[in-house]
């Protein structure tokens, strides 16, 4: 849930986002058929009574061959499917005490794992300017087209930034006392928003220099 | 608190993402109009800051740690349709990228996390800064309206997911909002001294925003609470109305226990597991109680982390 | 025939009062390829943002800027823009589109040029700087060496009079340095490069300006000045090794 989960250690990359394998028959398929059927998938899914076997049978048996076509790693996709671990225990439990709770936290589950597959193959199969082009298409507005673009291309920026004023940071530092380490932790993070602020007027001057209007 | 897909239902799936879409498209409009062509790529940046702040432990207690979520912190810093915008970006890429939070589900989570917690921080911001001055008033601010906001976003959350008939109302309500009261402290904690030093470091920064078209505003923040006010009638409400019964109905309620829930229920739940209702009425109280301390919390804080009063 | 870039009394202060510049002068002649030295916090970059209309924020027609004989104003951006191809310091500030094709037709789409000029353009750029074939990379997934000359080509693809350089080889390892000035030798544009590494002033600049606390120090022959010792170390650098174990003649 929001704001508050288990220490993790630092060498495990932030980035859950797979760049082996750049090509295979599901990296070929053109963005808009990807994400247009994934939709479907999503939206149907989340609407089908859990009744209907064959459906779930059906996107799953699709699901498990892209995923084989795709050549991403096994260990991988099942790790990001973890993600959901701590909403179906919470659906689980509270429902375990209802009549009708074992169908609810079943449908649940396999509705939600579904849906989070889907979307693990499309993402780690498709570049995230291929994405921002379809949305274009649909005419998403081009502010918020700009804004995704510019975020997702300074994102791993200002993480190293962010892993390196923290790094220092802990060199320097000899107390382990809570109050103290937050103080820094906030002065890292205000910090990030300044250099993020400066580099965004850099980004604005680089702009202009190019002809930006 | 990015709910995932498949926990929420096929309706309040379609009434969030109308409500988002209506919200977010007001503030991309006013974002275009208020801010000048040099701080456009400030969006972008103010998104992967977040991201990137998101990602910053802070350690509270054995393994666990808080991190900051920073809908208010970028109100208080970038205006609120700016802020709607930016947490909006981070949402999107969260879903795409790294799977936190469900494709269908972004309407309910760009409505909790971008929408209300960001507006609703602003406006508490705002009001307590105007009883409040100087720049140990605003920490003050932050740090009380960011506590609300959290605990008033996961109350949207507990409707959206009991609206649904994933989790009934009494738990989803209790639950979330008693959990989200204590991590909407360290989100109050961390956003004051976020703020704090980017102050110490830039102060430019704090006050460009502060005089930011004032009269202006009004009618950008009626328009949002509007918006608010409209998610919260559908997703809270019913359920809000219900509880009042005191435990005089929780003798009738436990006839229901035997009843089949329908897998797409309607609004109000109708079993309740003993002695939860009356945990909704009492989780009530204690916001309310909750609210009072954080504020005399957040004051205090103010005044040591601010030692000298300083005007702005 | 007009000079490239013509200075005359160039003054600036920061926001918080400190001068950066204090009336600093120099004319650079077409096809010449100067070296701006200087110690950290001189202006140097303080002053290239000049030469292209971007400081000072608030452009008045003083013209204390002449690019080709014409003064900076706030009428005549576009076409100083389009002359002056600048290189700015830290690659990640401009390198802001999500691939290495799209970030290399940025300024030719800025240009206004057709989809086909501009792609041209794109492939010849980047031909230019040895990365043929890194049109579909990622901007964030390039090496430091690889964003550089990205950059580079971004800037060639707008087919500039003049290229500045905002010290382009720091952070760049030794075959990086190499790769680089061998890129620079090519390209015929009047070159001002702003620098610490001394070893590229040797081989590509025919003359020296030093900065140094906002006001030129020096200007005159490269050898003349890198081999002026006491000049070298009285403005916060010293004499290449190179120039050592070399002769003049």
């Amino acid at each position: 849930m929001a704001g508050a989960r288990t220490e993790r250690p630092v060498s495990v990359p932030l980035v859950n986002h797979h760049h082996g394998q750049p090509d295979s028959l599901v990296h070929r398929l053109p963005a808009a058929l990807k994400l247009g059927v994934a939709l479907v998938i999503i939206v149907a899914t989340v609407l089908v009574p859990i009744q209907w076997r064959a459906w779930f049978i059906g996107v799953a048996g699709l699901l498990v061959l892209t995923a084989g076509l795709s050549r991403l790693p096994l260990f991988f996709l099942f790790r990001r499917l973890l993600i959901l671990s701590p909403f179906v225990l919470g659906v689980v439990l509270v429902n375990a005490f209802q009549p009708a709770g074992r169908d609810k936290w079943l449908a649940v589950a396999i509705k939600s794992v579904l849906c989070l597959l889907t979307v693990i193959l499309v993402s780690n199969t498709t570049p995230f300017s291929r994405i921002l082009r379809v949305l274009k298409s649909i005419r998403v507005p081009a502010l918020l087209i700009t804004t995704l673009a510019l975020m997702h291309r300074y994102l791993f920026v200002l993480m190293d930034e962010s892993e390196r004023m923290r790094r220092a940071r802990a060199s320097r530092t000899f107390t382990r006392g809570r109050r103290f380490h937050w103080n820094t932790l906030a002065t890292v993070v205000g910090q990030l928003f300044v250099r993020a602020s400066e580099r965004a007027e850099r980004i604005y001057d680089a702009m202009c220099a190019r002809g930006w209007k | 608190m990015h709910i995932p897909d498949g926990f929420i239902d096929g309706k309040t799936a379609a009434v969030t993402a109308v409500i988002s879409a209506a919200g977010v498209g007001f503030a991309l409009r006013q974002v275009r109009r208020e801010l000048p062509p040099r701080r456009v790529p400030l969006l972008g940046l103010a998104a992967a800051f977040l991201f990137a702040a998101q990602m910053v432990n802070f350690p509270v207690a054995g393994g666990t740690s808080g991190h900051l979520v920073g809908g208010t912190l970028v109100a208080a810093l970038l205006g609120p349709s700016a802020a709607v915008v930016v947490v909006t970006t981070v949402l999107i890429v969260q879903c795409f990228l790294f799977q936190d939070g469900g494709v269908m589900a972004l309407g309910a989570n760009i409505f909790n996390m971008a929408i209300v917690n960001s507006v609703i921080g602003y406006v508490i911001y705002r009001m307590v800064c105007h009883w409040l001055t100087g720049i140990r008033g605003r920490v003050t601010a932050i740090a009380f309206a960011a506590w609300c906001a959290t605990v008033l976003a996961a109350i949207c959350c507990a409707g959206q997911l009991a609206w649904s008939g994933t989790i009934p109302w009494s738990v989803a309500f209790s639950a979330m909002a008693t959990v989200h009261m204590f991590i909407g402290v360290g989100e109050g904690l961390i956003s004051a001294l976020v703020f704090l030093a980017v102050y110490r470091a830039r102060p430019d920064l704090i006050t460009e925003t502060a005089s930011a078209g004032q009269p202006q505003r009004l009618g950008e923040l009626v328009r949002y609470g509007l918006l608010v006010t409209l998610g919260v009638a559908v997703f809270v409400a019913p359920f809000a109305c219900s509880w009042p019964d005191g435990l005089d109905s929780v003798a009738d309620k436990f006839g229901f226990s035997h009843k089949m829930a329908p897998l797409l229920p309607a609004p109000a739940p109708d079993y309740q597991v003993l002695g939860i209702h009356w945990a909704v009425g009492a989780t009530a109280v204690a916001g309310a109680a909750g609210s009072l301390i954080v504020f005399v919390l957040a004051l205090l804080m103010g005044r040591w982390l601010v030692p000298e009063p300083k005007d702005l | 025939m007009n000079a490239a870039i013509e200075i005359a009394d160039l003054k600036y202060r920061y926001h918080d009062g400190t001068e950066a510049l204090r009336g600093a002068s120099f004319c650079i002649a077409p096809g010449e390829c100067v070296a701006l030295l200087g110690p950290n916090g001189s202006g140097k970059s303080t002053l290239l943002l000049h030469l292209n209309g971007i400081l000072p924020e608030k452009l008045s027609g003083a013209g204390a800027v002449k690019i080709l004989g014409e003064p900076v104003t706030l009428n005549n951006l576009e076409t100083i823009r389009r002359r002056v191809g600048l290189v700015f310091q830290d690659p990640d500030d401009q390198l802001f589109c999500p691939t290495v094709q799209e970030d290399v037709a940025f300024g030719p789409q800025q240009l206004g040029l057709g989809d086909a000029e501009v792609a041209a353009r794109v492939q010849k750029a980047l031909a230019q700087v040895g990365l043929a074939d890194f049109g579909r990379r990622a901007t964030h997934h390039l090496s430091h060496g690889e964003k550089r000359r990205v950059c580079l080509a971004g800037v060639l693809a707008c087919e500039p009079a003049i290229l500045i350089l905002d010290e382009p080889t720091s952070d760049l390892d030794p075959r990086g340095r190499r790769e680089f000035k061998a890129l620079l030798r090519q390209i015929p544009a009047t070159k001002l490069i702003a620098t610490h590494d001394l070893e590229l002033v040797v081989e590509l600049c025919s003359r020296v300006i030093v900065l140094d606390r906002g006001s030129v120090v020096a200007d005159g022959p490269m050898f003349e000045l890198l081999n002026d010792e006491k000049l070298m170390l009285e403005h916060g650098l010293e004499r290449p090794h190179i120039l050592r174990h070399q002769h003049p003649h």
